[in-house]
């Protein structure tokens, strides 16, 4: 693992004119910087209206920065004005986010093969890849079922290896797991955290939820209150692989939880 | 079990319909209402001769061109406007003009500018048909999920893409509305130029039947109809179950709800 940052935030701000169009438009993110090493996991923790899910759109190119630059491998990828916003950044960026964004006319399989399709790289390596990647989050036996005949938890597993499929380098995940069972939620947890071990995909994760942040990262961001900022920065030294299902019990879990519960208001 | 109880059902209300329509007929007089079974005789008739089916030929030719010629533009039109926001603002309030204007209105026109032959007729149900298709599209166009579309562009589909395989699939519930308020229409639109001047269709059967007091081939044309419109209909909607394969029915939506993972 390298240690050039493969994704650099600096000065980030965003900021959203006013309802009545006469007073100064509000910053909802201000003057927020940090940077990802290629192949790290990256949590992020922000109290709800934190403007996480603005931030992510701004790293995917889906929304212009109002202040600040985006580096992806030391280029800069934002030129602020939104007129020359690539999404997805040529499929280098994937996004996961809140809700599925599954397309319901389609069957999970062409779900998956969708991306392949739409950049042109449907082939049969590309078709094993999704098998594979079917396999590994218990999907299979399931490719000819539409979205609405999957529970919660599959269509959640589907949209997430519809992003592994085509393997983009950083994968931005916005709350994925939040409307989940505890239940289904760890296993969901534990396949996420096998595919990343296997594949070491840089993963920025952004979640409410303390204890996720910590079972999941290497490295977890705290975010303020609007305008936006980092406020808290932990390193989490527990072992990988991890044992989710007791990752209370690790022995740096109750400082870091206490670090970070301090930080987020 | 519901499936008999529907037939059922149905077949009492047909019952009583026909009960009611012969009791007109006692009351009003035959030579104006004439009762349900001698207008079954002029319709079986005239289906012998092979007349009825000349006549219904013409008109359902009349109705699908219209239908294929006002459709196909109404369908494709709000997927254009899309790309050009500007041009969708300027045409809006003609467009609306448009629809709301009553077409019969334009059929002497039609007659004038087309002749008497089935031009003129097309041009009636196009008219009808193109407008209902375009607004119900563009509904649906318009109710696009933002979540799939920001999906789309990030995983790096095309414009072209986009429309055919996301926001196409998304709005044919819509167009298919479209198409089901259309059928009709574009049947009606047929038959009423034909009322107006024409030497062929059903429409013109009515007319000879009520100019020559034949009353029950009157009612034999508007049966048959009626019949063609129901058979259009049902055209219309199986096409749609097709597309529509994917939607859940309130069956399988529950049971997916009670099993966990």
């Amino acid at each position: 693992m390298s240690e050039v940052s493969l994704l650099e935030v600096a000065g980030l701000g965003r900021r959203f004119p006013s309802r009545d169009g006469r007073s100064d438009a509000r910053w909802v993110i201000q003057n927020l910087s940090f940077s990802v090493r290629d192949g790290e996991f990256v949590t992020v923790i922000g109290p709800s209206g934190a403007g996480k899910s603005t931030l992510l759109n701004m790293i995917a190119q889906t929304d212009a920065p109002s202040a600040g630059t985006i580096s992806f491998k030391g280029a800069p990828v934002s030129n602020g004005d939104g007129a020359g916003l690539r999404p997805g950044l040529d499929c280098q960026i994937g996004y996961v986010f809140q809700d599925d964004t599954l397309l319901p006319w389609r069957t999970t399989i062409d779900n998956v093969l969708f991306p392949l399709e739409a950049q042109g790289r449907l082939d049969v390596h590309g078709r094993e890849r999704a098998a594979a990647l079917m396999d590994a989050v218990g999907l299979t036996g399931f490719e000819r079922y539409y979205p609405h005949e999957l529970s919660g938890g599959m269509r959640k597993r589907a949209a997430l290896i519809r992003t592994l499929v085509y393997d983009p380098p950083i994968i931005l995940m916005d709350e994925p797991f939040g409307a989940l069972d505890a239940q289904t939620r760890v296993q969901l947890q534990e396949d996420l955290l096998r595919l990343w071990e296997a594949g070491r995909k840089t993963i920025i994760f952004i979640t409410h939820d303390i204890a996720e942040a910590i079972a999941l990262g290497d490295r977890a961001l705290v975010l303020s209150r609007a305008p936006t900022h980092i406020i808290g920065e932990h390193h989490i030294d527990i072992p990988r692989p991890r044992n989710l299902r007791d990752i209370y019990a690790a022995p740096q879990f109750a400082s870091l939880y206490e670090a970070i519960r301090a930080q987020v208001q | 079990m519901t499936r008999w109880q529907s037939i059922i059902d149905k077949a009492l209300v047909i019952a009583a319909v026909l009960a009611l329509w012969q009791w007109g007929s006692m009351t009003a007089g035959a030579y104006w209402v004439p009762a349900p079974w001698p207008v079954v005789l002029a319709l079986w008739d005239m289906m012998r001769t092979g007349e009825i089916f000349r006549h219904a030929g013409y008109t359902l030719q009349a109705s699908l061109w219209g239908f294929l010629l006002g459709g196909i533009p109404g369908m494709a039109l709000p997927f254009v406007l899309r790309r050009f926001p500007r041009l969708e603002a300027i045409l809006d309030p003609f467009l609306v003009g448009g629809y709301g204007l009553p077409k019969l209105a334009l059929a002497p026109l039609f007659i004038l500018w087309f002749g008497i032959g089935i031009e003129s007729k097309i041009a009636l149900v196009t008219s009808v048909v193109f407008f209902l298709v375009y607004f119900n599209t563009a509904a649906g166009v318009r109710a696009i999920d933002p979540r799939l579309l920001l999906m789309a562009r990030v995983i790096g589909a095309g414009e072209l893409r986009i429309a055919t395989q996301v926001i196409w699939p998304s709005a044919v519930p819509f167009i298919f509305a479209g198409f089901r308020v259309s059928t009709p229409y574009a049947i009606g639109g047929a038959v009423i130029a034909e009322l107006i001047s024409s030497n062929r269709g059903l429409g013109y059967l009515v007319q000879l039947g009520a100019m020559n007091f034949k009353t029950s081939q009157v009612f034999a044309a508007i049966l048959a109809i009626t019949l063609i419109v129901i058979g259009a209909n049902a055209v219309v909607n199986g096409i749609e179950r097709r597309l529509l394969r994917w939607r859940p029915s309130s069956k399988t939506a529950s049971a997916t709800a009670s099993g966990g993972m």
